[in-house]
């Protein structure tokens, strides 16, 4: 089968939610010898790209975003191992995410984990009710470029704040930008607390992780 | 009815499923199943649907999947589960008239019908939207009171600041806010001359369960009622397990909240529509509630006031209204700030929807209840007037007029105007709203009854 074949496959697998499908078009790309990078870059992502369109126009939800994430990662677990080490995935950052402590609200935060994973971020999702102490031992495991921090009550905000704060006290605010974002937070409460982005719904805070990324790498 | 050491012994012994099972192999596709099934579809040119089989097919459609589903207890991990006998048992023996309140302001709440010409139970305020500190939060409730005669409870802020200082969550500045909250709104009611109306989402600033019932020793009615919400989607933990045990002992009322999302794991508004009456049937048999109290909410635009989400409502309310005798309110946010257009608009569209599909209205909160102080009594005081006027409407009357506003603030649903804050819109000496909200108001008020709304207040 010709690689563009193989590729509109992957594509196909992950906009169509066929897990079967994906496998078996992974499988063969790495029989026909074709560049498994180019089946991840060029098929599956492109597929998680038309996903994250239609979500955006509200014609996909939530549900259908997890199960063509699955079918990513399923051929993306046969494609993997066959990638030479000096070839790289390209991403446009890496994004430590999480829901601050006493706070264990998880579906929008979850969203916006998915929609960065699809917009080419390396997303490191660590869960709900998240110390502050955690989300900053883990963003210097993962090397963070972005903290997320999520919080869907009035009186788990402060949560926010206080990260801030501690990484200015450590001497560490400088190496992380931080986003916010979550129902009771604001624009005014993230120039507040000096958060760098302010995520006032899924698909704003990825565009401006985007573009957040974009100044900080020319720069 | 499944009593609450049988729903505890569940909880520990139930099915062992982990979360993300729960969520994407047991609810999802189950909800799928039920609205093929029973051949579900969302109808975007009529938002406030006029079809009695359709809401009949989704009260079946919520009952099998409660009973295939169960309720996901997070700390234990298992599936709490009822059988379709306990579900139709418990549906027979739910409260239909709990009283609410003391004295004059004693009322029963009681289920209503879609068209129906029993009146609305307005439960006014500012439904748990941040207010900065507690004298603003004394001020916004004795204004309720003054200001609010067609209040039939009051639903009040969570205060954001104690002494100056952020509340925080899990520490003692929440258990104050919470004492607070009960002390202050009290004594604010009993200025406001309505010492008996009863506080009936206690209490807005407690997250945990230690400071919702700290909160209550100081002035909390069992005649008022606790709020205690269940978790999206169909989930509970021992926190809100804990608050029912209370309540439950105290002879207490649980005002049982659910707010299924829209594009979450419900999907669309068909799979909102049918959670909605699964989340009736927990309010009932799980948490034991005296009401339930649902919230529809769109993932996206954070209100309850976009075409799909007040579709998803007024189904689900029709289909609780015409088959369950539990009393169901739904509770409104909209997009826009106060005193604006489109506020006003938005209020009157999701105020006919809710009361015309057969509930009652709990309102609520404006600017998506994200900006701090941003409510007046205004707001509330026009939910109650407009609940009041469409008393005995029928759908397709209600179901033009919601077109008609759906026309007029739609599109500016992405970037509503946040308006301005409680201080700006009210005068706090002569306790009365500032001319020109006066103004606005009448004006809208003109172009509501021009539509077809025969105001009686």
């Amino acid at each position: 089968m010709k690689k563009e074949e193989i590729l509109k496959n992957l594509l196909d697998a992950v906009v169509e939610m066929d897990a079967q499908k994906g496998k078996d078009a992974a499988t063969l790309l790495i029989k026909e010898n074709y560049d498994p990078l180019e089946g991840i870059e060029n098929g599956l992502s492109e597929g998680m790209k038309v996903i994250g369109e239609k979500f955006n126009k509200f014609e996909i939800y939530l549900p259908e975003l997890m199960m063509a994430a699955k079918v990513f990662d399923s051929a993306m677990t046969i494609l993997k191992p066959h990638i030479s080490s000096d070839s790289k995935i390209t991403q446009k950052g890496t994004v430590l995410i999480g829901t601050v402590k006493g706070d264990i609200h998880k579906i929008g935060k979850d969203l916006v984990a998915m929609l960065l994973e699809i917009a080419g971020f390396d997303v490191h999702n660590i869960g709900e009710d998240v110390s502050t102490s955690t989300f900053i031992e883990e963003a210097g495991r993962v090397d963070a470029d972005i903290i997320a921090l999520s919080s869907l009550l009035t009186t788990s905000m402060a949560s926010q704040k206080d990260l801030i704060g501690i990484l200015k006290e450590i001497g560490q605010r400088e190496k992380y930008l931080v986003m916010i974002g979550g129902a009771p937070t604001s624009q005014k409460w993230a120039d507040d607390i000096g958060a760098d982005i302010y995520g006032e719904n899924a698909e704003r805070a990825v565009s401006l992780a985007l573009e957040f990324m974009s100044k900080k790498q020319k720069s | 009815m499944v009593n609450l050491i049988e729903i505890m012994d569940r909880a520990l012994e139930g099915p062992f499923t982990y979360e993300n099972d729960f969520d994407l192999n047991i609810f999802v596709p189950k909800l799928r199943e039920v609205i093929k099934k029973y051949e579900i579809k969302y109808d975007p040119e009529n938002p406030l649907s006029c079809d009695d089989d359709l809401a009949d097919r989704v009260f079946k459609a919520g009952i099998e999947l409660f009973a295939d589903s169960g309720v996901y207890c997070i700390d234990t991990e298992r599936i709490i589960k009822f059988t379709e006998e306990e579900i139709l048992e418990g549906l027979a023996e739910a409260p239909c008239c709990p009283v609410f309140g003391e004295g004059n302001d004693a009322k029963a709440l009681v289920a209503r019908k879609p068209e129906s010409d029993i009146a609305p139970w307005c439960f006014l305020g500012s439904g748990g939207a941040a207010v900065s500190d507690e004298t603003l939060f004394e001020s916004i409730l004795e204004a309720y009171a003054l200001f609010l005669p067609l209040a039939n409870s009051i639903t009040a802020p969570t205060i954001k600041h104690i002494e100056g200082r952020l509340v925080r969550t899990k520490s003692p500045l929440e258990i104050l806010a919470c004492i607070r909250s009960s002390i202050l709104a009290r004594s604010a009611l009993r200025k406001g001359g309505r010492a008996g109306l009863p506080i009936m989402n206690s209490i807005a600033s407690a997250g945990t369960d230690t400071a919702k019932i700290a909160g209550s020793q100081f002035g909390l009615r069992p005649t008022d009622g606790w709020l205690i919400g269940t978790m999206a989607e169909m989930k509970i933990n021992f926190e809100r397990l804990n608050e029912i045990t209370y309540v439950m002992n105290l002879g207490g009322h649980i005002v049982a909240e659910t707010a299924p999302i829209l594009g979450g794991y419900c999907g669309g508004p068909e799979g909102v529509a049918v959670a909605n009456v699964a989340y009736h049937l927990i309010s009932i048999l799980l948490m034991k509630g005296s009401c339930q109290l649902t919230f529809p909410i769109h993932f996206y635009y954070g209100c309850t006031s976009v075409r799909d989400v007040l579709w998803a409502s007024s189904v689900s309310a029709q289909a609780i209204s015409r088959n369950s005798h539990f009393p169901s309110f739904i509770n409104i946010y909209v997009a826009a700030g106060p005193m604006t257009e489109m506020c006003l608009y938005e209020i009157a569209a999701t105020v006919i929807n809710a009361v015309v599909s057969g509930a009652s209205i709990e309102f609520g909160s404006v600017a998506k209840a994200v900006e701090v102080d941003h409510f007046t009594p205004m707001e509330p005081k026009w939910a109650s007037e407009i609940a009041h006027g469409v008393i005995g409407m029928t759908r397709t009357q209600g179901n033009e007029i919601v077109k008609k506003l759906l026309a007029k603030y739609e599109d500016d649903i992405p970037n509503a105007p946040i308006g301005k804050t409680y201080e700006q819109c009210w005068d706090m000496k002569t306790k009365q709203p500032i001319r020109e909200y006066k103004q606005l108001y009448q004006k809208i008020k003109a172009e509501l009854a021009e539509l077809g709304v025969p105001f009686k207040f």
